[in-house]
């Protein structure tokens, strides 16, 4: 059976402590809602403009890889080169073959949609996600969805980027193998 | 002699820096040591090494272990039953787009975990769920497990057992150490909540694309009912509120999280295996409190008394102010296990203050508070620093660096009103 990236984007939530008691039929939904906005995010023109881009060191450890970081106080794409490069290594072993060109611009592109989340875009997705956390008589508070908007970022740099592996698809591979070495 | 004591603790501690020696083993040797260099005897008369030093010394802290023992139990049972998961999956629920609402939750939450557990074990009930969502709302991993560290600190003064470890240290009534305890509390939430609040503006909110290596599965468990998540506040506000002593407190806080999560026909089951989990939990503290009991009753013995006193007191500032400023400066002299570290060498020298008469026993029970704060956050060799640290998937000195500036102020503050209270 192929697994779908909807398959990939369910375990992925289902990954999250927050999530591991909810039922699959929740977690699909939101799945589907997430990489639907990734898509409208990715279809539309970057309305802001393009945050800094700076590479820094480290990243890649045996416990932890990073591949890239998008820091909110100073609006800048921080890329990891050695967990970019400690990555394409790992995914080697695993069988996937990806460059470290296209690892990083997945990355960058996975940055941007989070640039772009955290400058507005994400409450569009919190609303459509419409988690109710409670509920008293007219009045809701609505919930928030831990790993929702990674979702949305992976399926946004997936189409940006193009590449024949999808972020979802090199995460779930890399979580598969250790990342020693 | 005083100066063959002062080298055998410079051995001990040497030991325990270096790890050559676990350190409830050094305490043990220490405390052997320093008995006999104090010339006490081997054998014979009641301040022998091995009747004072060895059998009375080490059920000293006994209260203490039972403590321990019992807050275990109850924060296996709340692991197990997962209220603990179930409070911080509500708070990342409810604040989750609001990364500061978020670390204040948890922070709340390690308050509770903290002020019914100790160690490691406190860390992991908030943490093992807490810092993985607060790194998934984009806090940075170094507040991620420093917000846990200071929840642990600032629920400290609330502590049971940490009452109760306090009070046989420096042989003070538990009420004394209670109404100490709680002014510091004041003190350790202000600046717990400075240390999310500055260092989230400082570091800001960050989103990564990072992949963890597979671990070891976590056992999955279901959510607590919401009327079992007042757990960890029952046994606090029985103790406080109803003056109701230590053990039945957290056996209360045990039958209730029972009760409340557990069919009737399991109880049975369900507390015997968290029992006897609790056990592992509380292996640890218990053997270093054994250690540390030993310690004390050494450094109590009339030799030491006798050859430590006048060497301590000639270094102890007597002028309340001077007693801040030189303890303040001191501070890191209880990270790395160091010689001011209370849950090591430090409890000694907190014995030889008291029974030289140094300084008044509520005056020792301040320091030790206030150098308690600093190494429950702060000391990359405490088992809590070292899980959280590696949990959250930095060094444990990156989170010293982050949060000793404010577990140091914590420290001068409870100092100051030690001062306060009981020197000026």
């Amino acid at each position: 059976m192929t697994t779908t990236d909807e398959d990939l984007a369910v375990d992925l939530l289902r990954a999250a402590p927050t999530h591991e008691n909810r039922a699959e039929e929740r977690l699909r939904a939101w799945a589907r809602i997430a990489l639907a906005f990734g898509d409208e995010l990715a279809a539309t023109p970057d309305p802001l403009p393009a945050p800094e881009i700076a590479e820094v060191l480290g990243g890649a450890r045996d416990d932890v890889l990073v591949l890239a970081e998008y820091d909110t106080r100073v609006r800048t794409i921080l890329v990891r080169p050695d967990g970019i490069s400690r990555a394409v290594k790992v995914l080697m072993r695993a069988g996937v073959s990806v460059t470290a060109g296209e690892l990083r611009a997945a990355a960058v592109a996975h940055e941007v949609a989070h640039h772009r989340m955290h400058r507005g875009e994400g409450r569009e997705l919190a609303r459509r996600l419409g988690h109710t956390a409670f509920r008293l008589g007219p009045w809701r508070i609505r919930g928030h969805v831990t790993g929702a908007d990674e979702l949305a970022a992976h399926r946004f740099a997936h189409r940006r980027t193009g590449i024949g592996h999808g972020p979802l698809a090199l995460t779930a591979a890399l979580t598969r193998h250790t990342f020693g070495g | 002699m005083g100066v063959l004591i002062l080298a055998v603790m410079a051995a001990g501690v040497l030991l325990m820096l270096t790890r050559v020696l676990p350190t409830a083993f050094a305490l043990g040797f220490m405390a052997i040591g320093i008995a006999l260099c104090a010339g006490q005897p081997l054998f014979g008369g009641k301040d022998s090494v091995a009747q004072a030093v060895l059998q009375t010394g080490a059920p000293m802290l006994a209260s203490t272990m039972i403590a321990v023992l019992l807050g275990s139990w109850l924060g296996t049972l709340m692991e197990d039953t997962g209220i603990a998961a179930t409070i911080v999956r509500k708070i990342v629920e409810f604040g989750g787009e609001r990364p500061t609402a978020v670390a204040l939750g948890v922070f709340a939450v390690s308050i509770l975990c903290g002020s019914i557990t100790g160690s490691a074990a406190a860390a992991m009930l908030a943490g093992v769920v807490g810092i993985p969502a607060m790194i998934a709302v984009g806090i940075p991993a170094v507040v991620a497990g420093g917000t846990v560290l200071m929840g642990l600190a600032a629920g400290l003064p609330l502590e049971l057992i940490g009452w109760q470890f306090l009070s046989d240290a420096v042989k003070l009534p538990l009420e004394e150490v209670r109404s100490f305890q709680l002014k510091v509390f004041p003190i350790a939430l202000v600046l717990g909540i400075a240390y999310i609040v500055v260092e989230l503006r400082r570091k800001g909110v960050r989103h990564a694309w990072s992949v963890r290596a597979p671990g070891k599965a976590r056992v999955r468990r279901g959510d607590a009912p919401w009327y079992a998540l007042v757990t960890p506040l029952l046994p606090i506000v029985l103790a406080l509120g109803f003056a109701v002593p230590i053990v039945p407190s957290l056996l209360a806080g045990v039958g209730y999280a029972l009760i409340a999560t557990t069919r009737p026909g399991g109880f049975g089951t369900t507390a015997l295996k968290s029992l006897y989990r609790a056990f592992d939990v509380a292996a640890p503290p218990i053997v270093l409190f054994i250690a540390i009991g030993m310690l004390l009753s050494a450094v109590k013995l009339p030799g030491a008394v006798k050859a430590l006193s006048p060497m301590v007191s000639a270094i102890s500032p007597s002028s309340p102010w001077f007693f801040v400023l030189v303890f303040a400066v001191l501070v890191p002299l209880c990270l790395y296990r160091g010689p001011l570290n209370v849950y090591g060498l430090g409890a000694g020298i907190a014995g030889v203050l008291v029974s030289g008469g140094i300084y008044p026993a509520p005056a020792v029970l301040g320091l030790m508070s206030s150098y308690g704060q600093v190494l429950c956050v702060s000391d990359p060799t405490s088992t809590q620093t070292v899980w959280s640290a590696q949990y959250a998937g930095v060094r444990p000195e990156k989170v010293m660096l982050s949060t000793l500036p404010y577990t140091w102020l914590m420290a001068i503050g409870s100092l100051a009103l030690t001062s306060l209270l009981f020197l000026a």
